[in-house]
């Protein structure tokens, strides 16, 4: 009979253990989205937490995650170039440079895809490329990890952040996601303008902004919306400033990457990339996937009169057989000073998107 | 008898949690889901984008994109979706798959574009899931006025007889705004039994007859854009009327 009891006691303790698993509660965290966005769609297996986004933030300035320790996310996405990288090329651990501009880091949770040539399809996808790439970081995920796991203050913000004890390169992937995705800039002068154009209510400092605005501005963002005039439009419009889609925009006549068709193994697709958002553009030079524009003069230039035709050329740049829309000095200065309301300040210097170390 | 009584009561022990961990699930009810489909062909032809033919006008034309909104699909009372965005690059042919019954829509009605009554609507504030949400829409909304663009199709024409391939012309067109949103109907409808609960409508778009269809044709040589800009509402017309005819059962 005390065999039996003993017996229903263990049984009861092992049930016992199995169902209740000890965890620590992350804190759920609640994104604010401006009203003239639309909502952010989260992926289910990676929701907010407070915790989540605090680690991803470490770890996006987290220098240990390269081979050297030399660097970081932020080290070709740096803040003050509107998280991009203001040399042409980023420069790996090894001093090997890429081959293609780094990507301003703007309203990541509402793109589509990611890289130039798309070849990511979420945000956790991509951010597990750059660590273990030979010409960036150059680390495994394995050495990468073990980083991590030897620090005991990153071994409690994971354990924080995801609930459980552990680290791997899919948590270290989600909690950097979880930082890119509050990286939000909604508060340009363009907003504004977008605001008051679409009725959305003012704030009485947005109202002041609107207040501000010259008429070389407004002048310019007609411009830029005219189809008979610098026609952005196309490709750059709404709140988000860009469209989610491939273009050819003209750059080449042949094609040195084939961007989106080395993906796709579609020739009818080379020469294509990833439309950019232009907010925050002054910041984010040099421009195009290759950085070969160093000013927004040039740019601007291009569209006007450096079109090139190719095969897969975009028929959006409708005005390619003239070279591009031949804008006068005026109007290419009016576009210029459009361009400059793109600009977020209150983004850039965010001291929640800043190192915290 | 101690021995075999304590072998009761594991038995019992073990059959308790074994029964409680496996219960019977019962097989998930299939809903059934209409589905609709609209391949684009030309003359008899599937076509498929970026493929070479020729316009009756004798130019080489390759289509590169063909996009549009079906809104308001009903019955009667009963809808079948408030709106669909055909997307025959990102897609393929499919127009739309909700659930619903073949028994409840045996006839169809809506509108080629989008209702006036949403069509000035934030494009923001659509559910996540709406085609009409801006994340879906796309480059399918230009602002609130006129609000959506309804219908897109994209080409690169070869504009000259010389033997030499060169698309170096354009067709840009993209059309919209209430006044010349196109009524749709299709009656006597017969689902496809496709499987899984799934029922199935085929649609065709005959890309020849948008061209030409009877008396009424376009030349891509001299009509190859609008923006449903001042100016251009007679092509904006013209587009989506021939577009439209040459939408049918398939």
């Amino acid at each position: 009979m005390r065999l039996l009891v003993l017996l229903f006691i263990g049984i009861g303790i092992f049930i016992a253990c199995k169902k209740d698993k000890v965890g620590y509660e992350s804190t759920p965290y609640v994104l604010e989205i401006p009203a003239h966005f639309p909502d952010m769609p989260i992926p289910e297996d990676n929701p907010f937490t407070v915790e989540g986004v605090e680690l991803g933030r470490f770890l996006f300035y987290e220098k240990k995650l390269s081979r050297d320790n030399s660097i970081s996310c932020a080290s070709c996405h740096s803040p003050e170039a509107a998280f991009s990288d203001p040399n042409k090329y980023s420069v790996g651990v090894d001093g090997i440079q890429g081959t293609r501009n780094s990507m301003a880091l703007i309203n990541l949770g509402w793109q589509k895809f990611f890289f130039w040539d798309g070849r990511a399809k979420s945000l956790e996808e991509q951010i597990l490329e750059p660590i273990p790439n030979p010409i960036e970081m150059h680390q495994s995920w394995k050495d990468a990890v073990a980083k991590l796991e030897a620090d005991p203050v990153y071994r409690n913000r994971f354990y924080k952040a995801f609930g459980e004890p552990g680290i791997d390169s899919m948590k270290v992937s989600m909690a950097i996601a979880q930082f890119l995705r509050t990286m939000i800039s909604a508060n340009s002068t363009y907003d504004v303008m977008y605001k008051s154009e679409f009725g959305f209510p003012l704030s009485a400092e947005e109202q002041s902004k609107l207040a501000g605005v010259t008429p070389e501005q407004w002048a310019g963002y007609d411009l830029f919306k005219s189809m008979n005039g610098a026609d952005c439009l196309h490709c750059h419009s709404g709140a988000m400033m860009q469209i989610n889609k491939f273009s050819n925009n003209g750059l080449d006549a042949s094609f040195s990457d084939l961007g989106r068709g080395a993906v796709t193994g579609n020739p009818n697709d080379d020469g294509k990339f990833k439309i950019p958002t232009l907010r925050n553009i002054a910041l984010s030079a040099p421009y195009m996937h290759d950085g070969r524009f160093a000013t927004l003069e040039e740019v601007i230039e291009h569209y006007s009169s450096g079109v090139v035709q190719s095969p897969t050329i975009d028929v959006l740049m409708e005005h390619a057989a003239m070279g591009g829309v031949q804008l006068d000095a005026e109007q290419k200065g009016l576009v210029k000073t459009f361009l400059l309301t793109l600009t977020d300040f209150s983004f850039i210097n965010n001291p929640k998107f800043r190192d915290p170390n | 008898m101690r021995k075999s009584r304590f072998l009761i009561v594991l038995s019992s022990v073990f059959l308790l949690f074994s029964c409680k961990e496996d219960d019977i699930v019962p097989p998930t009810p299939v809903v059934d889901q209409l589905k609709i489909t609209m391949q684009p062909v030309y003359g008899a032809t599937p076509l498929a984008l970026e493929q070479v033919v020729l316009t009756p006008e004798g130019y080489k034309v390759q289509f590169t994109g063909l996009k549009c909104y079906f809104t308001s699909l009903k019955n009667g009372s009963k809808t079948l979706t408030q709106a669909a965005l055909y997307d025959f690059a990102e897609n393929g042919t499919l127009v739309t798959q909700v659930d619903g019954k073949p028994s409840d829509f045996n006839s169809l009605a809506g509108f080629l574009g989008v209702d006036p009554s949403y069509n000035h609507s934030d494009p923001s504030a659509f559910p996540n899931e709406n085609p009409l949400n801006i994340m879906i829409a796309n480059d399918m909304h230009w602002d609130w006025n006129p609000g959506y663009i309804f219908l897109k199709v994209e080409a690169k024409v070869d504009t000259l007889d010389d033997g030499v391939d060169n698309f170096n012309h354009f067709v840009v067109f993209h059309v919209g705004s209430d006044q010349i949103i196109q009524p749709l109907s299709f009656s006597n409808l017969n689902w496809v039994n496709s499987g899984n609960g799934i029922h199935s409508l085929a649609l065709k778009v005959d890309l020849l007859k948008f061209l030409q269809n009877g008396t009424n044709s376009l030349d891509l040589k001299t009509e190859y854009t609008s923006h449903n800009m001042s100016g251009q509402e007679a092509i904006s017309l013209k587009v989506i009327e021939q577009f439209k005819n040459a939408i049918s059962l398939y």
